[in-house]
């Protein structure tokens, strides 16, 4: 946690965040004077979410998301909440970075959505091309800007044109200089109200989508996939999927177990803020989920390392991903009933 | 493995929730062991990219725009939108001697969506990076 100024002199409160997109939602609201934390955004969003899709490839790599779509999780939490924010896409890249340097000598802090390959700070092993990683533009320093990225520890000096790359780089991944600032915000929102709409919301879309590729569905796809992997590949390949799989799993920003942790964090706090023995009972069973995953990942990983553990198969990693289908399953049902009796 | 402990040592750890004593989820920095392993994975697989597409431009087989679009880990189909050009036409600009009689309109497109300089698009370094 560090403090610093933005552009008006307001102080700044850099948080460590889990994962970019709800840190950074997160830390507009509490520069506005609404303390709330990452993962009640998470929640209050619907951030948890199950997609595997086969056909789009991130430089040979299957997609597999643990988390709605980027940008969902933000303007739904916006709109629960109510918030009135200035959400902006550019063709003309100049237009847009004049248009940022406006706004922050404005008084505000930005949102930015940038391409993790072009950000100049990064290191090597964050280096991939995606193009919705989110960090917070405080104010403009000579030659460049002064950067919160929340998923790493502490404030960053960005140039000027590593910041114009990484908004609008060229190709499927360009973000279009995506920026989104907060112009004013409701100081008492009914978060009661918010968590339910939240967590109903995400029962539907982990239980209800009439489509193979998301949800629970989704999961015993991908868990089907995984099992016939080695035949269907060979062991090289197979492996470089699992990889990959792990990556979405464990690395992206997910805060741990695809985000499982995270949501259970969710469940703990509102939790206290219902006063519900039920949910205190539910963020137990997603912790429990939480440690399936990340036994899923300790297990491909022991596959990929080849440490000749006779339980460390493709078939044993499929029926873990199964495993969590189930579980995740009931816990959704369980939810929906639990999320009945709560009163707003 | 060296590269495992050598790509987590950057000073950047990211946040994971973990639960503390009480069983209260706190944010903590200390990531998983199979995180080091997938990433390195595909860390060592990049790298591999590279020197290969490195190898073949130097034995005249690929041109050195397949070098660069290594280096920025993309693929045809990837750099083709980038840079405004049809998928044919990107990989018979991988081999080399059509690649030499490119006009230069064509060179800046890449240049630009390859963020090089069309000097720099020509050539590979000599050495391993």
């Amino acid at each position: 946690m560090t403090t610093e100024l933005a552009a008006n002199g307001k102080p700044f409160v850099h948080n460590h965040g889990a994962h970019c997109e709800t840190a950074v939602t997160s830390a507009l609201f509490r520069y506005q004077g609404l303390d709330i934390s990452e993962p009640m955004i998470f929640g209050i969003g619907s951030g948890i979410f199950f997609g595997y899709l086969p056909s789009v490839k991130l430089v040979h790599l299957q997609v597999t998301a643990f988390r709605n779509r980027p940008g969902t999780v933000f303007r739904k939490a916006a709109q629960r909440l109510g918030a009135n924010l200035v959400i902006k896409t550019y063709r003309d890249p100049q237009k847009g970075m004049n248009e940022l340097r406006q706004v922050l000598k404005a008084g505000h802090i930005v949102g930015l959505a940038t391409n993790l390959y072009w950000l100049p700070y990064v290191s090597e092993r964050h280096r991939h091309n995606f193009g919705g990683h989110n960090i917070i533009a405080l104010r403009e320093i000579e030659g460049g800007f002064r950067i919160s990225d929340p998923t790493f520890g502490d404030p960053v000096d960005c140039s000027a044109e590593g910041l114009e790359r990484a908004r609008f780089v060229p190709g499927p991944m360009n973000p279009r200089g995506f920026m989104y600032y907060t112009k004013s915000i409701n100081p008492h929102p009914d978060l009661r109200r918010a968590c339910i709409k939240g967590m109903k919301n995400s029962c539907g879309l982990m239980l209800r989508i009439p489509l193979p590729i998301f949800g629970v569905r989704g999961m015993r796809f991908l868990a089907k996939r995984i099992v016939k992997s080695e035949v269907k590949l060979g062991f090289q390949e197979a492996c470089r999927h699992l990889a990959g799989t792990v990556r979405w799993v464990e690395e992206t920003g997910t805060g741990g177990a695809g985000f499982r942790y995270m949501y259970a964090a969710f469940i703990q706090e509102a939790s206290e803020l219902f006063g519900s023995e039920d949910l205190v009972r539910l963020s137990r069973d997603m912790t429990a989920i939480g440690d399936t995953w990340r036994e899923f990942s300790v297990m491909s990983a022991r596959i990929i390392k080849k440490r000749n553990r006779p339980e460390a198969t493709f078939a044993n990693a499929g029926g873990l991903i199964l495993k969590c289908a189930d579980l995740e399953e009931a816990f959704f049902r369980d939810l929906q009933k639990v999320v009945k009796k709560l009163k707003a | 493995m060296e590269l495992e402990k050598e790509i987590f040592k950057d000073g950047m750890p990211k946040g994971y929730y973990t639960q503390n004593d009480n069983r209260k989820y706190v944010l903590d920095t200390n990531h998983c062991w199979s995180e080091e392993v997938c990433v390195a994975a595909i860390v060592s697989e990049v790298r591999a990219n590279i020197e290969n597409a490195r190898k073949e431009v130097i034995a005249g087989l690929k041109s050195p725009l397949c070098y660069h679009m290594a280096v920025r880990q993309m693929d045809v189909k990837f750099l083709a939108r980038a840079a405004g050009i049809a998928v044919f036409r990107v990989k018979r600009h991988m081999r080399p001697e059509i690649f030499a009689k490119l006009k230069s309109s064509v060179l800046d497109r890449y240049a630009v969506a390859l963020a090089v300089t069309p000097e720099e698009l020509k050539t590979v370094p000599d050495s391993e990076a």
